[in-house]
């Protein structure tokens, strides 16, 4: 379980923060990597050069990000043969149903609303945890098509 | 050039000039109505394109008074130009409304000449009339563009704005409420009981705004959403409602008299909230009552379409001299402690039932109960 990792995108210190905190506070002990805007979040799923990265397993979303908003970092996400089925779950501030839509339609796995109090934002991301990481079965690797 | 009439004769004819024929030929062929009238303003000479406007025919108004022409409520304006006529003026272009024969209105823009004979005396006067319904036409369209295009802005500036509510102001109030908390948690401790409750004041308040934002994003959704009329049973609406909080109500005994069917054409969606918000306000303002009563049923009324609908409680009420700020949102009239709430939810009742043509209002005092009535017009939806 230890070799699955999170993509946490999120420009906000403190919620970067709270998030982290509610990951160790639920025993999710899965490496993390954060990016703070959308361009950082595209920088590490798609490096430049050759190197291939390891992809995450799943990928925790903020809508409004600095640089390259997070519906334009889902769209690319999915538009890539390599990064089409992983997980992302887009967790942000609003529940208007515009960016609720918005984000399905733009192939979200789930949608999670930041609940302002601890205990209930602690025990959501812990079910995210839970179900994403370690219930919900990934679809088969896919390999980039070799030429 | 048809008419005769003096002291104006026909005014080509006089002239003695040998492009009489053709001032004649101007006038005749001219595409404005071209009037000439008697210093006392009766008509004269009548042009061809006179006819086309008012629709009369030249032997129709020879010799009647220029107020034919005129709706009566612009009468005074014949005798103004007149006047102004009189004193050897010239009424230049301005826009007014003149009548036809068949009674309709039409827009035209009008420029008045006194005309004189050789020595110089005060004969008459032309009056050169043109339809400018379709200028009116266009520029009442473009208007129109301009405001469609301002209210765009406006809209597009309120999306913004809206979405800025929904995702930068609760971020603080996360970090607010989630570092209270793990300062109690992990801090607790040393904060001693003092500084513990301080810290919980801070997570109460902290969610305390939460709920008003979202309360502001409710109204704001209420004021915007798409409406989809269709036959709803308000009574079978209420009895659910009052199910639900019969079922979550911790064992509050209140006693419901709700009439059934009642059908009318509305939002669902919306006309829900409207019911959830009275019978809610309803069980939350009995809460101190002995034997709490809510009853919901229409009353004949004397707008259109002649019935109202009311909730009725007989819990707390409300000082009558405050009645009319009960719609207006964030205005409470008892304080957070006493009952709690945001002060939005009668805001957003208000918001709905007009958008369905209807109106609310409510009658209540102190200590003996409340009763909001409302109506609903969805014919009158603009």
């Amino acid at each position: 379980m230890t070799s699955q990792t999170i993509l946490l995108v999120e420009d906000n210190p403190d919620d970067e923060a709270l998030t982290l905190r509610a990951l160790k506070k639920n025993n999710i002990l899965n490496e993390v990597f954060v990016a703070h805007d959308g361009a950082e979040a595209l920088e590490h799923l798609f490096p430049r050069g050759a190197a291939e990265v390891q992809l995450p397993s799943l990928i925790l979303l903020d809508l409004k990000l600095p640089k390259v908003d997070g519906l334009e970092v889902l769209r690319r996400i999915r538009a890539e043969r390599r990064t089409r089925f992983v997980p992302v779950v887009v967790l942000t501030s609003s529940k208007q149903q515009e960016d609720i839509l918005d984000s399905y339609q733009n192939g979200a796995n789930a949608y999670v609303r930041k609940p302002v109090s601890f205990s209930e934002f602690s025990s959501a991301v812990s079910t995210l945890g839970m179900f994403w990481l370690l219930l919900n079965e990934s679809p088969p690797r896919l390999h980039p098509p070799s030429d | 050039m048809v008419v005769s009439q003096s002291p104006l004769k026909d005014i080509g004819a006089s002239h003695q000039l040998p492009e009489s024929g053709l001032y004649v030929a101007i006038v005749n062929s001219s595409d404005d109505a071209i009037i000439g009238k008697t210093v006392d303003g009766l008509i004269a000479t009548w042009n061809p394109a006179a006819t086309r406007l008012y629709g009369y025919q030249p032997d129709e108004v020879a010799g009647q008074p220029m107020t034919i022409l005129c709706p009566p409520d612009r009468i005074g304006e014949i005798q103004d130009i007149l006047d102004q006529i009189a004193r050897g003026e010239r009424v230049q272009h301005h826009e007014t409304v003149r009548r036809r024969k068949d009674g309709s209105d039409v827009h035209v823009s009008v420029t008045v000449s006194p005309i004189r004979d050789e020595g110089g005396r005060l004969i008459g006067a032309s009056s050169i009339g043109r339809d400018i319904t379709e200028q009116r036409q266009a520029r009442a369209a473009g208007e129109l563009a301009r405001r469609a295009a301002a209210l765009q802005r406006v809209n597009g500036n309120l999306e913004s704005f809206t979405s800025s509510v929904a995702h930068d102001l609760r971020a603080p109030l996360r970090a607010l409420a989630g570092f209270s908390e793990a300062l109690l948690e992990d801090c607790g401790a040393d904060l001693g009981e003092e500084g513990r409750g301080y810290a919980e004041r801070i997570q109460a308040a902290s969610h305390q705004m939460a709920m008003l934002i979202d309360d502001l994003l409710d109204l704001s959704r209420v004021a915007r959403a798409e409406m989809n009329l269709q036959q709803v049973d308000l009574g079978a609406e209420v009895t659910r409602i009052a199910e639900d909080l019969q079922r979550d109500g911790l064992g509050r005994q209140v006693q419901f008299a709700i009439q059934r069917p009642v059908q009318v054409r509305a939002d669902r969606s919306l006309i829900r909230t409207v019911l959830e918000n009275l019978i809610g306000n309803a069980w939350k303002f009995t809460a101190g009552q002995d034997s709490p009563l809510i009853e919901f049923g229409t009353l004949p009324a004397a707008e259109e379409p002649g019935v109202c609908y009311y909730v009725r409680d007989n819990g707390a009420g409300f000082d009558a001299a405050y009645a009319g700020k009960l719609f207006t949102p964030f205005e409470r009239l008892h304080s957070a402690g006493e009952y709690p709430g945001s002060g939005v939810g009668l805001a957003s009742v208000k918001q709905i039932v007009e958008r369905h043509g209807g109106r609310v209002w409510a009658e209540g005092a102190v200590g003996a109960g409340a009763t909001f009535y409302f109506t609903l017009d969805p014919e009158a939806i603009p």
